[in-house]
């Protein structure tokens, strides 16, 4: 099929039919990218049935009783979410620009204690930085001493590296030939900044964001500890009063929930993704 | 060289439309010292670009002509020294209201991977606020001047199309404004020979109507003597060895260095640069017509001083060459002999001519006009003569230098 020695003639045909074999490869890729994005709710809901039929099989004693109603449940459910969301909105809010800030050629001098903040800001374990926080915002007048406030705060602080370093790394790896020609074309430095660094870097940044998220749904089980409420209150009663039923439950319900917005950033991941690239 | 001139006489009158100045780019002691080096990369380079011509900026590398070219739309800003451009000196001006008004080429493209081909090319028009229906029009016919189909590849992105595509895409992206002047920075460099050579070709077919003023850095300079009207060789700091014609640059190289760069072989690269048609070529071959009746066409030929018969058809096109013997075979006239091969136009380099001939087994190119009809025979011997010609003619031309001041037909 291949021609011993190519002529670049025959190079041309070689680059069409790459393509089109780029277009079958696609197409298998997006039928895959079907399947997966399909077979992640299906197995979502097979999971949280499965939870469901288990409790429902066990006689339940009253303390297991008490703590798991539907009010209980979506409670915190909807605790963990807005922790979760209002964390991510925030943290987006510092970390991109930050990001942007720490690649301009001006003010890269300050890249290096960016992300030694960044760094601090993960390195802390997230049970000792909740913690300090809670201390700070108990301590410092003015403040509210429990809530959802400090435990956003400290998300913030925890999920702030992986964005930063994922703006950082996409707005980097843009190739400099393509900012050149559109320099050249007469595009200001902000044009060129939004018009082609960063939809080019979005790919990475959202995988930043997708990472966060996850993260944070991950130590908003922590919440509950400072009055922020969420899953982790179930998780720690059943592993506390040792009711497998209990601790299994929350556990299941936070695996699930981690799970599902790793899904629907996939999903947003995609779609804001520029075609093309 | 008759063909060079007459393309310099060509730009005047466009020259006389414009600001009224024959220079369209002046670099005025231009200088470029990076922060950490010791030495400038470009040194006091003043060089003056004439309106309507392709300078080409070539060098080994390392010798400044990127930072040269790169200077004149400011990607690189000067650390010194003045560009005046079309009579404005824009050394200070808003350099993104500048670069709208010079298209800019570079070898490795920079197409803008997420956008569309058409959403490419509109680049500099959308920035310029044209309205929507005139960028339109104007990217499906930029994308027809470059070859390709507006239909097909306007709604593409660049990732789908091959390495010449994309480059065509380039051209057509800087031309988008319709700028007075290009700034191309090796744009073939990275295109496989025949692509290179076709997209090449194409260009300079293109600039014969278009008349930019095109500032073209290469390192080839076989490349710099095809594209160039004028060709700018520059060693360490981008110090000026030779600013002169292609023509110039191969008989009368100005000092060793120059030599030294264009290299072994000037000879053949001058035949590049004449053209078959500005050769005194035989045009009273022997010939004959096709159908006229073998034993005329024997005698013709036992009664002539040639060797051969050039057989043409009704419509002049060279057919079969036949020499004494081959009418000894009793076979009808339209096979005997050797068929005619090693056709060359006029307007065909004598390097192509001479190609030709290796090729064919006669010895001898045909030259036949657009239509393919026998113009004449063109006969290694003459491209002999005309190599001898353009000896004498240098020669001529030192002598005559050396008595009055150089003829400076930049400086004019």
């Amino acid at each position: 099929m291949t021609p011993p020695s190519r002529t670049p003639e025959t190079l041309d045909e070689a680059r069409s039919r790459a393509d089109t074999e780029d277009a079958a490869a696609r197409r298998r890729a997006r039928r895959a990218a079907l399947v997966h994005y399909l077979g992640m709710p299906v197995v979502l809901a097979g999971v949280l049935l499965a939870l469901y039929l288990y409790v429902g099989g066990q006689e339940l004693d009253s303390i297991e009783a008490r703590t798991l109603t539907a009010d209980n449940l979506i409670g915190q459910t909807r605790q963990h979410i807005v922790l979760t969301v209002y964390s991510t909105f925030f943290v987006l809010l510092l970390a991109i620009p930050m990001g942007i800030v720490a690649t301009r050629p001006a003010t890269r001098r300050f890249a290096p204690a960016i992300i030694g903040l960044g760094n601090a800001g993960q390195a802390i374990p997230s049970l000792g930085m909740l913690a300090l926080l809670f201390y700070v915002f108990r301590t410092t007048p003015g403040l509210p001493s429990t809530g959802t406030v400090p435990v956003v705060v400290s998300l913030v602080g925890y999920s702030f590296l992986p964005i930063l370093r994922n703006t950082m790394v996409g707005l980097d790896q843009v190739d400099r030939f393509v900012l050149e020609a559109g320099r050249g074309m007469g595009m200001s430095n902000g044009l060129v900044l939004r018009r082609l660094e960063l939809p080019l870097a979005v790919p990475v940044i959202l995988a930043g964001v997708r990472t966060a998220l996850v993260l944070n749904v991950g130590t908003a089980t922590l919440a509950f500890l400072f009055g922020g409420g969420g899953l982790g209150q179930t998780i720690f009663s059943g592993f506390q009063l040792r009711r497998t039923p209990v601790l299994l439950t929350g556990a299941v319900l936070v695996a699930v929930l981690a799970l599902l917005v790793d899904y629907l950033a996939g999903l947003i991941e995609e779609k804001l993704s520029p075609k093309g690239l | 060289m008759t063909d060079r001139a007459n393309a310099d006489t060509a730009v005047s009158p466009a020259a006389a439309e414009g600001t009224g100045s024959s220079v369209m780019i002046d670099l005025i002691e231009l200088t470029k010292r990076f922060p950490g080096t010791q030495d400038p990369a470009v040194d006091r380079l003043t060089l003056q670009i004439p309106r309507g011509e392709i300078v080409v900026f070539v060098g080994p590398s390392g010798c400044g002509k990127t930072t040269s070219l790169k200077m004149i739309n400011r990607i690189i800003e000067p650390t010194s020294g003045s560009i005046v451009i079309d009579g404005e000196d824009v050394t200070t001006i808003d350099p993104n209201r500048l670069r709208r008004r010079i298209g800019y080429v570079i070898q490795q493209i920079g197409l803008f991977p997420h956008v569309t081909i058409e959403e490419n090319v509109a680049t500099v028009p959308k920035l310029l606020g044209w309205d929507r229906d005139r960028i339109h029009a104007r990217v499906d016919e930029l994308l027809d001047v470059v070859g390709l189909d507006p239909e097909i590849y306007r709604q593409r992105y660049p990732k789908e199309l091959s390495g010449g595509q994309r480059q065509r895409v380039g051209v057509a992206r800087a031309l988008a404004a319709d700028p007075p002047v290009l700034l191309m920075d090796e744009p073939f460099g990275a295109i496989d020979p025949i692509t290179r050579t076709r997209l090449q070709n194409e260009f300079l077919r293109l600039q014969a109507e278009l008349q930019k003023t095109i500032a073209f850095v290469t390192h080839d300079i076989d490349e710099a003597i095809k594209m160039g009207d004028r060709i700018a060789i520059l060693r360490e700091h981008s110090h000026i060895a030779q600013f002169a014609t292609p023509e110039e640059i191969l008989t009368q190289p100005a000092n060793e260095f120059v030599e030294d760069f264009v290299g072994t072989g000037a000879t053949l690269k001058r035949l590049k640069l004449s053209r078959v048609r500005e050769v005194d070529y035989t045009t009273d071959a022997l010939t004959g017509r096709i159908d006229e009746p073998r034993e005329v066409l024997r005698r013709r030929l036992h009664e002539s001083e040639w060797t051969a018969i050039l057989l043409l058809d009704a419509d002049g096109r060279p057919q079969r060459w036949l020499r004494g013997p081959d009418f000894l075979h009793d076979r009808p006239v339209t096979q005997l002999g050797l068929p005619a091969r090693a056709f060359v136009e006029g307007h065909a380099t004598l390097s192509d001519a001479l190609e030709e001939m290796l090729l064919g087994s006669a010895g001898v190119a045909i030259v036949v006009d657009n239509r393919g009809s026998y113009l004449g025979i063109l006969d290694i011997d003459d491209i002999i003569t005309s190599i001898q010609t353009m000896r004498d003619a240098d020669a001529e031309f030192h002598r005559a230098a050396k008595l009055v001041d150089p003829l400076d037909e930049v400086a004019e």
